[in-house]
This record gives structure tokens, C-alpha cells and sequence, in this order.
């Protein structure tokens, strides 16, 4: 054992030098820190777009002008929040109270996003109103650090600007024909003495009414363009476009209301009640049957772990292939078979980079948290209950055994394929049917924990080389005991099948030249 | 004798399939001795190599190193050179001849010592540094030799030891070997050049086509072929053929290769003399029988010629390779 402790040794020193690994292990985290420092970035670097409105119809451009301003307004809010909780002195003085995920609902992301916004509206509306920034920055001050930056007011994301002159405005074909200069940056509109690009450009006809959709009088479309235009060259950026369209809806359904004699102020009432809605799982004990936010983490957590399984066992399997290659194409395996054992050899293989592996993986893990951590605010409090949730839930022991094993089952694999081979060339095209049976678990993944003890899930389960995969997937599901023990012994048996199948190949495997075997002899090899 | 007996080997056989690579090999090597493996490409020198280490395992037969079944049980007492050379390309020259020797049962501080101090003492001091990949052929062929010696092992095994180098480097090469054996270490090394098995071995193994042909000293081979006088004239030989001591006169090429029956005879011609025979005498008749020579030569057999005596045509051809 001595002697394999030593290849193992120098297979993780050699591999920890390698370019390669120190990309592999950088990337990942930088990865991850530039998508949150890019998500700010981006916040900061877009620029205000203008959108111009030509309202024939006469009826929406006031409806228009206050959702953008409002957006705004609500942009200000925000900000201003963050400011005030970043130089509060409570913040930089004593952490902020831990949020307990397991007391916190679950809630439905959009839903939440409606409601929160909804009833932001009369909050955001009472701040401007009561004095805005200036009276509140006075009354704040003596909860706030002398030392701080002025609040500085975000620039509008979308801004209302008039249409500039333009040959024939009331021709709804002509018009849309000499926007297009503006939008394609041809031509340039004035911002307060400024030459801006005009982002989009919105067309509503004169008889917008009559295009109107009621239900119980089905329109046959008329293969003529109808209804509101919105024109831009940027149609990923929706944003501007939903807003536009929410405005011009509400204030058409306002109308439609008044119409029909309804009082307006009491649809608004109406539409804000709701009744509260819980989710409750059945499994649990009683008194804690509500669905809370830390059930959601256990639910989803697994998602992440089956990828970065994946992830680890593919690209360490891959090293553990190539440096097999290195050894044979060199005939350095002679003088190595001289010294060790081919067992003693395959043991110090598998586990020096499996140790690469691991530090590769424990380095993400860390990293993630450490980004997380780093940016301080409500994230750090996340990370926090995340990690909380994720070490008391034995997902963090399943993830080890898991990968474990189904690391030492798929390097078997590749160890025995890259001793038969003596070109990486050679051992692509052995690898191409590896590859296609190792892909199942990332289709399978997004699938699975919507239905975790469905069919699809534990029939996989019980395919040895997939079960680490699925079974992690499923982990946070209470898999039946059975399947769970079941799986495992399966799992593990077959592993040590196969690690058996690989000593016998890679024996014979590693000393021989010139052409891969056939698929008899190596069932010959794996008899002997 | 009192020698100790480093490698036996039984009737030792190796069979893939229908193939028989080396087949009833029987041989002993004392202590202290040069032992050459020598055979054309294929003959089964590798093949016996690896077995002697334990890489492969004998179809049939026993093999005993140091008295053992098992040359991995002494691994730390035997050096390996393979025939086929090569390095990790990312590795530093000191750092893989501590490697090797590591494995060898050293520990790695006292490894590290060993690999700069040959490194140095054979010229390798600048490149010890280095990746191997930076260093030349030849070079890195030194490397993988000191990597094989570092744990200053009782037994060394060279498979083709002087391929794929330069005279110089050869040179280097047999100062290695005779180094190792004046401290008495038992060599033996595997090669199809003839010349330096003759220069360094005192003790050889012929083989060919997987069996063994001879074994024994250098001078214990050269006797297997009968002692013989070259000589190169236009005249006549016809009163050489009737002397007592010339058992038989044969036409030969330039190069020492008889000539077939239907070819003419002459200039040269190759006269097997009897074992007491004295070569001057034959000079002697020259003289007297107004034989006109251009060239007289009675010096010993060459190993090649041994060989090819002994493995016969098809082997000759095969040695060149």
C-alpha cells in the first residue's frame, strides 16, 4: 500500500501544477463573482433608453408618462433604501439579526414579485409625497454614518421623450417608415441638449378603440397589422415594452369601467384583497406541516449538487484518462510495473486524482460561500441559512458518498479504457458512448425533483451508474427506505465489479501496443 | 564456487496464444558478472526481461531473484531501464529519478540527494531543472538511466542500453556499467549490437526465435567456431588444400560469407585449420608454394561471427535490423 500511496502522491502533485488545474480552479469562482459584480455592472452600465409615444388616439400618453414615472420613482425608493441600510450605523456596527429558514413560508417567486410591487405603490407614493429623499435624509441623519457619499438618485431606466418632428405623424405606415431612422440610430432625437438614439418608438392608432379584444365577440383577424405598434431594433429588452402595454391595458380597462358605470375606486379596492394561501406537506410532524423556505433549499439544493457531481466525476475522469495515455504512449508504465504492482499502480491512480478532484470541488464549494459571504446585506444572511440548511439536512454526507463512489466507478471506466488505448485519438472514439450514457443524469435533472418518486426516477435509480446521479437528485424526497439501501448496495457492488473488471483490463491493457483489442478479447482479459 | 547465484531461471516459457516468444529458457547469473542478452529484434530478450521483473507473468518454468520467487519482494535491489524510453514530459529531471527512486523504497529526502548528485556527476547538473521535455533525446535517455540506477540497486537491467545514442554518449554508457560492475553489482543488459556485448560482457546469452543458444564467456563462444586463416590471392590454392593441419578450404566474399557451390572461387577463401594447428605454418606454406597474399588474417572470431555460426542465415539477416 505503501508504494500506491506514493504513485497517489505524485499523480496529485504532478496534476495540482498543471495549468489546467489551477484554470479549473479559478474559473469556477470567478465565474460566480463575476455574475454577481456583472448583474451590478450591468444595472449601472445600461443606459436610460428613450421611448417616444404617438398617440393618435389621444387617450394613453398620460397613462404612459405616469407608469414610467412611477417605475422611476420606485427605482429611487430602492435605491434609497439600500443607501440608508449600507451607512445605517447599525449595519456596520453589530450583524444583523439570523433569519431562520425553516420559520420563513415558501413562497411562489412571481406572485410574491405582484404583491410586493402592488402594495409598494402606496408606500413609494407616500414617501414622495411626505418630502422624498431631502426630508428623509433629515430625519435619518442621526441613525446614519457622518461618513458617507451623497445619495445619488438613479438615472431613469426608460424615459418618456416627445416625438421629434416628423413629415406626416398622422399617417400611421408613413410614420412607422420615418421612425425607423431614429431607431436605427440614423437620426438622433434631443434630450435635454443632447443627442440621444431613441430606443422605441410607439404607434397608437387614432381608431385603436374599434381593434379593442372583447371576449364573447371573437375577432376574425383581417391580416392587416392592428392594434398598438411597438417598434425598436432591441426586441430582447422586453422590459420597455411590457411597461408600455401594462399602461396602455390598465388605463383601457379603467375606461371600460367607467363606461359601464362601475366605480372605479372600488375595483382597485377590490383587486387588492386576496386570501392568504399555505402549502403544507403531508410527510411532515405535525405543528411544522407548513412548507417553509428551508424545504424549498433541500428540494432544489440536490439540482445543484447533481451538477457539480457531474461536473467533478466527468473532468477528473477525464485527467485520470489522459495521464493513463501519457504513461503508456511513453512507455513509462515498464519501469513503473518494475516497482509496483498494476493494482498497486491503479489504487495510487485512482485516488491520487480523486484528492485532485476533491480539492478542486472543495475549492468551488468554498468559493461560492465565500463570494456570497463577502457581499454583505441580505445575500450574507442567505448564504448563512442556506449553509445552515445544507449541513443539517445530510445532503452534504449523501453528496460525498455519492461521489465516492460513482467517481470510482466512471475513473474504473476510464482507467481501463485509457490503458487499452495508446493516442488520446484512440480514446475519443471509445469515449464517444461513454459520453452519451454519462449525459442521462443532466437531462433527468430538472425533471426529477418534480416528481422524485416518480417512475422515471427510481427505475434510474436502480441503474448502478446512474444512481449516484438520481439518487442525489432525489435525496431531499424521502426515497423509500428500500430504495434507498436497495440502490446503495447495488451501487456500491457494482462499483467494486467494475473496479475488479478494470485491474484485469488495465493489467493486461497497459502493456500491450499497436491496436486497441476487439470486444472479445477483452472479455477474454476480463475472464482470465 | 563460492559465487552467489543473482538470477535463475528453469526452464522458463512464455506463450501468447499460438505464439511462443521465449521458449524452455534455462540460465543462471552469478554475482558480479556483465551478462549480455543477445539476439536479433524479436528473439524474446524483452520478453525474458520482463518476466525476470515480474511485469509478465511465465507460462510455465520458475524464476528466482536474490533467491526469490518474487523480483517485486526485492524490488529495491534491481534497476530497470526498458527498451522503449520515455518520461513524464511535465517533470523535472531530478524530480523523476527521485520518483523512481522513491519507489525503490528511498526516502524522499534522501532521493532528492541522490538524483542532483548523479545528475551532476553525469553532466546533467544544468538541465536537472529542467521538464524533461525541454531536454534533448540523448539526454533524457541519461536521465532515465540514472532514474534506473539511483537507488544504487544490486542488480541492473538494461534492455538496449546503447540505442538511440550517440558514439560519445555510448561511451558514457559503458563507463556507467563498468562503474556499477567494479562495484560489484551484477549487470545484465540486453542488446543487438554486437560490439559492445564484446567490449563490456564477460558472460553472454545468445538467443534467437524464443530459445536459447549459448551461454557462457565470451572465449567459451568464440571456440564453438573452428579456428580458421582468411587469406585474399589471385594465385592458386590447390597446394594449401593437401596440408595435413587444413581440414577444409572454402570460397568466401569480401566480407566473410561463403560463397554458394556454382560460384567461382577467389580472391578470398577462408581455410579451417585444426585445433593444433599453428596459423604461421600455413604462412610458412604460402611461401614455399609461391602463393602470392595480399592478405593474411588469423585473428579470432568476432562475436557477430559467432552468431551468425550459431543462429545461422535467416538470424544474420534479422541482427542487422
Amino acid at each position: 500500500m505503501k508504494y500506491a500511496w506514493l504513485v497517489a502522491l505524485r499523480e496529485y502533485a504532478e496534476n495540482a501544477k498543471t495549468k489546467g488545474f489551477w484554470i479549473g480552479l479559478l474559473i469556477f469562482p470567478i465565474i460566480i463573482f463575476m455574475s454577481f459584480q456583472l448583474q451590478f455592472l450591468l444595472d449601472k452600465a445600461t443606459p436610460t433608453r428613450y421611448v417616444a409615444v404617438n398617440d393618435r388616439s389621444g387617450n394613453y400618453m398620460e397613462a404612459i408618462e405616469k407608469e414610467l414615472e412611477w417605475l422611476h420613482k420606485r427605482d429611487i425608493f430602492r435605491a434609497f433604501g439600500e443607501y440608508a441600510k449600507k451607512y445605517s450605523k447599525a449595519s456596520s456596527g453589530e450583524k444583523s439579526q439570523k433569519i431562520d429558514f425553516e420559520k420563513v413560508p415558501a413562497v411562489d417567486a412571481e406572485a410574491m414579485m405582484d404583491q410586493f410591487s402592488e402594495s409598494n405603490r402606496e408606500v413609494v407614493q407616500q414617501f414622495f409625497e411626505s418630502g422624498g429623499i431631502e426630508q428623509s435624509l433629515q430625519l435619518m441623519e442621526p441613525m446614519l454614518v457622518k461618513d458617507r457619499p451623497e445619495f445619488e438618485e438613479p438615472k431613469y431606466r426608460y424615459r418618456l421623450v416627445p416625438m421629434p418632428e416628423i413629415e406626416s405623424p398622422n399617417d400611421p405606415k408613413a410614420a412607422a417608415q420615418e421612425m425607423k431612422a431614429y431607431l436605427k440610430g440614423d437620426e438622433k432625437i434631443t434630450v435635454d441638449g443632447e443627442e440621444e438614439e431613441l430606443f422605441a418608438y410607439v404607434q397608437i392608432p387614432e381608431d385603436v378603440a374599434a381593434t379593442v379584444v372583447r371576449p364573447g365577440a371573437p375577432r376574425m383577424p383581417t391580416g392587416e397589422r392592428e392594434g398598438v405598434e411597438y417598434w425598436s431594433t432591441n426586441l430582447a429588452d422586453t422590459d420597455a415594452k411590457d411597461v408600455v402595454e401594462r399602461a396602455i391595458n390598465a388605463e383601457l380597462r379603467r375606461a371600460e369601467y367607467v363606461e359601464r358605470g362601475v366605480d372605479f375606486s372600488q375595483v382597485e379596492q377590490v383587486e387588492k384583497t386576496y386570501v392568504p394561501f399555505v402549502s403544507l406537506n403531508a410527510k411532515k410532524e405535525e405543528g411544522e406541516e407548513e412548507v417553509s423556505l428551508a424545504d424549498q433549499i433541500r428540494q432544489w439544493a440536490p439540482v445543484g449538487f447533481v451538477y457539480l457531481l457531474w461536473i467533478g466525476i466527468f473532468s477528473i475522469s477525464q485527467m485520470l484518462l489522459n495521464n493513463t495515455i501519457e504513461e503508456k504512449s511513453n512507455r513509462i508504465i515498464e519501469v513503473l510495473l518494475s516497482s509496483v504492482t498494476a493494482r498497486e499502480l491503479m489504487m495510487g491512480k485512482l485516488f491520487g486524482i480523486a484528492a485532485v478532484g476533491l480539492t478542486m470541488l472543495g475549492t468551488w464549494i468554498a468559493a461560492l460561500f465565500a463570494v456570497v459571504f463577502l457581499k454583505a446585506g441580505p445575500e450574507a444572511e442567505l448564504a448563512n441559512g442556506m449553509l445552515e440548511v445544507l449541513t443539517s439536512s445530510g445532503l452534504l454526507p449523501a453528496f460525498a458518498i455519492y461521489f465516492f463512489f460513482g467517481y470510482l466507478m466512471y475513473a474504473g471506466m476510464f482507467l481501463a479504457i485509457g490503458s487499452v488505448c495508446n493516442t488520446l485519438k484512440e480514446a475519443q472514439n471509445l469515449m464517444g458512448p461513454v459520453m452519451i450514457i454519462m449525459i442521462v443524469p443532466l437531462f433527468t435533472m430538472m425533471f426529477i425533483p418534480k416528481d422524485p418518486n416518480g417512475t422515471l426516477a427510481t427505475v434510474l435509480s436502480w441503474v448502478p451508474i446512474y444512481t449516484p446521479f438520481i439518487m442525489m437528485n432525489r435525496a431531499a424526497a424521502d426515497p423509500p427506505l428500500v430504495e434507498l439501501v436497495g440502490t446503495g448496495v447495488l451501487m456500491v457492488g457494482f462499483t467494486f465489479f467494475v473496479l475488479y473488471l478494470t485491474s484485469k483490463v488495465f493489467r493486461i491493457g497497459i502493456l500491450r501496443t499497436g491496436q486497441p483489442p476487439k470486444i472479445k478479447e477483452l472479455f477474454r482479459w476480463m475472464r482470465s | 564456487m563460492s559465487v552467489t547465484t543473482v538470477l535463475d531461471l528453469q526452464q522458463v516459457t512464455k506463450r501468447y496464444g499460438d505464439f511462443t516468444a521465449v521458449k524452455d529458457v534455462s540460465l543462471e547469473i552469478p554475482e558480479g558478472s556483465i551478462y549480455g542478452f543477445l539476439g536479433p529484434n524479436g528473439a524474446g530478450k524483452t520478453t525474458t526481461i520482463r518476466m525476470i521483473l515480474e511485469i509478465i507473468k511465465p507460462t510455465s518454468g520458475t524464476i528466482s531473484v536474490f533467491g526469490r520467487p518474487s523480483a517485486l519482494e526485492v524490488r529495491e535491489r534491481i534497476g530497470y531501464l526498458p527498451e522503449e524510453k520515455g518520461l513524464y514530459k511535465k517533470m523535472k529531471a531530478w524530480s523523476i529519478v527521485a520518483y523512481f527512486a522513491t519507489l525503490k523504497g528511498l526516502n524522499r529526502r534522501e532521493a532528492k540527494k541522490r538524483a542532483y548528485a548523479l545528475l551532476e556527476r553525469y553532466g546533467l547538473k544544468d538541465f536537472a531543472d529542467q521538464k524533461t521535455e525541454a531536454l534533448s533525446k540523448g539526454m533524457g535517455q541519461k536521465v532515465q538511466v540514472l532514474a534506473a540506477i539511483a537507488h544504487d540497486p544490486d542488480l541492473v537491467i538494461l534492455d538496449e542500453p546503447f540505442s538511440g545514442l550517440d558514439p560519445v554518449n555510448q561511451q558514457v554508457m559503458e563507463e556507467v556499467i563498468r562503474d556499477m560492475a567494479a562495484r560489484g553489482k551484477t549487470i545484465l543488459f540486453s542488446t543487438h549490437v554486437m560490439q559492445h556485448a564484446e567490449r563490456i560482457c564477460n558472460r553472454i546469452l545468445l538467443i534467437a526465435r524464443g530459445e536459447k543458444i549459448f551461454d557462457g564467456t565470451i572465449t567459451e563462444a568464440k571456440r564453438t567456431i573452428p579456428r580458421r586463416v582468411r587469406i585474399e590471392t589471385d594465385s592458386d590454392i590447390g597446394p594449401l588444400r593437401s596440408l595435413e593441419e587444413v581440414v577444409a578450404v572454402t570460397a568466401i566474399d569480401e566480407e566473410g560469407i561463403p560463397l554458394g557451390a556454382e560460384q567461382i572461387g577467389g580472391p578470398h577463401w577462408e581455410l579451417q585449420i585444426k585445433e593444433s594447428a599453428d596459423p604461421d605454418m600455413i604462412l610458412q606454406s604460402c611461401f614455399d608454394n609461391g602463393i602470392r597474399l595480399r592478405r593474411f588474417d588469423h585473428t579470432d572470431p568476432s562475436l557477430h561471427e559467432v552468431f551468425v555460426n550459431l543462429v545461422g542465415e535467416g538470424a544474420r539477416e534479422a541482427s542487422y535490423r
